[in-house]
């Protein structure tokens, strides 16, 4: 596994994949809708298996001495080091608007730590759609792609709609840290929660379609 | 001592079965796979490795079955398909330092003495490679693992003649070793020079496994001034009309029954009428 890892990183992530990691940085930005800045992590994941297909990644790794679900389980996990990477990256910048720029946000979520789970939970989504869609046939990458895009935009709409309609959320959970920390941490443990269970399902449904899949 | 048996290996696809194919390799000896392009040679070759699902048989390697062992089979094989046309824009030092992670009886010096030996610079890019450049790259990598059985899809196709004798050239030198090499092709010049046996694929199904000189031995080529009578034609494979007169396949058991002048065969004629014969 820690092999197939190693591959990953030297033969098959996409270079925009640590451009978009430092996207993190966008969190400092005044009125932004700040989980749009984990979109791109999700883009270049996209970028990342649509190369793959390009560079026959997946006839080269499956010749190896590997089974084809460790394949699987490297790549997603690999993803999703990159995303919880972009989330541990957004801690310093929220640290920092906090302690220079501790504004509401009028146009979503604040940067705050109920922010960071929303964040494990958009990546939880958009890995299960996507994934668990693109192991079903790896020649095709826009259609997972289409439906991991819808997954985090539904998402995304619904954490926005609620932090404006719903009193609790409104007054409590979208403010600047450190008000409230104790329910935003609940959040980010129920982001966690949800990343976790969410990757962990969409392994186990992709290595399942792949090991049926002729290459 | 047999490195590889198949058994009954079958897929079906929508307008094409790969219809129970079974066929054993010998240690230390080439063996060509021939067949016109989609015979079933890239099907069978990547059933046998589990690539494509086969819907029955079994593959065993060694004398082990493929689903049972695995991870040994792959580490003592070295299989591509078509030239390394893999990470086109990556570099061969790149691509090797992730490959040799992956077999513990990867051997750095005989790696250094095969990319001396193929004339190949690590610091190109796959894609700078030509085409049989890509094949002596996959064979320094495999040949670097200890690999015992090279599987080769097409190895020699798209490839100058010189490059062809180059790549056959070590094929030849590798069996001397003691390597077991497999490859398919449609370039019956390949066999000719370097196929200690052929296995022949005819929509799907293998209908030859033979020694080469076997295999020729067994049929007979056959020229007549006129068209051959219906009684003669019964035993006549692939009936072709040449400038002047007409030519024909037949057994050599067969050889008694014809009225034309008969000759050897070769493995050229041999396709060429066995190929015809449907048509």
């Amino acid at each position: 596994m820690k092999n197939l890892i190693i591959k990953e990183f030297k033969l098959s992530l996409h270079p925009t994949t640590f451009i978009f990691l430092s996207f993190a940085a966008m969190l400092l930005i005044p009125g932004y809708p700040y989980l749009v800045s984990y979109f791109y992590m999700c883009m270049s994941i996209f970028f990342i298996c649509l190369t793959a297909r390009e560079t026959k990644d997946a006839d080269f790794t499956v010749l190896l001495p590997v089974r084809k679900r460790d394949c699987v389980k490297a790549r997603i996990f690999t993803a999703s080091a990159m995303e919880a990477g972009q989330v541990i990256l957004s801690v310093p910048f929220i640290a920092i608007k906090s302690a220079l720029m501790p504004l509401p946000n009028p146009v979503g979520m604040d940067a705050n730590t109920a922010l960071l789970g929303f964040a494990l939970a958009f990546f939880g989504i958009f890995n299960y759609f996507f994934f668990t869609s693109y192991y079903k046939n790896i020649a095709k990458v826009g259609k997972p792609f289409l439906w991991g895009s819808i997954g985090i935009s539904v998402f995304t709409i619904l954490v926005e709609v609620l932090t404006h309609a719903v009193p609790f959320m409104r007054d409590v959970i979208d403010t600047p840290d450190p008000q409230n920390i104790g329910y935003k941490l609940i959040f980010l443990a129920a982001g966690i929660i949800a990343f976790v269970g969410l990757t962990a399902l969409a392994y186990q449904k992709s290595a399942r379609s792949f090991e049926k899949q002729d290459l | 001592m047999n490195v590889l048996k198949a058994e009954g290996l079958t897929k079906r696809y929508s307008g094409f079965t790969l219809d129970n194919a079974s066929f054993e390799l010998q240690k230390g000896k080439i063996t060509g796979f021939i067949g016109r392009n989609g015979a079933g040679k890239t099907t069978t070759l990547k059933s046998m490795l589990n690539i494509v699902h086969p819907d029955s048989g079994k593959v065993y390697f060694f004398g082990k079955e493929f689903a049972e062992a695995e991870m040994e089979i792959k580490r003592r094989i070295g299989f591509v398909a078509g030239g390394f046309n893999y990470f086109l824009l990556k570099k061969l030092k790149a691509i090797t330092s992730v490959v040799k992670n992956f077999y513990p009886d990867w051997d750095d010096n005989a790696y250094r003495e095969y990319i001396r030996l193929f004339g190949l610079d690590e610091n190109k890019r796959v894609a700078m490679l030509s085409a049989g450049m890509k094949v002596k790259y996959f064979l320094a990598l495999a040949l670097s693992h200890r690999a015992e059985l090279l599987i080769l899809d097409e190895p020699t196709s798209g490839l100058d003649p010189v490059s062809r004798d180059e790549i056959l050239d070590i094929f030849l030198s590798l069996a001397a070793e003691g390597k077991t090499i497999f490859f398919s092709t449609h370039i019956i010049s390949d066999l000719k020079r370097c196929a200690d046996r052929i296995i022949y694929i005819k929509n799907g199904k293998i209908i030859a496994d033979d020694d080469v000189e076997n295999f020729e031995a067994g049929y007979r080529l056959v020229y007549f001034d006129t068209e051959p009578a219906e009684l003669e034609k019964e035993f006549i494979i692939g009936l072709r009309k040449e400038r002047k007169g007409f030519s024909g396949l037949i057994k050599a058991e067969n050889a008694q029954y014809v009225s034309g002048t008969i000759e050897a065969a070769d493995l050229e004629n041999i396709m060429l009428h066995i190929e015809r014969e449907g048509v």
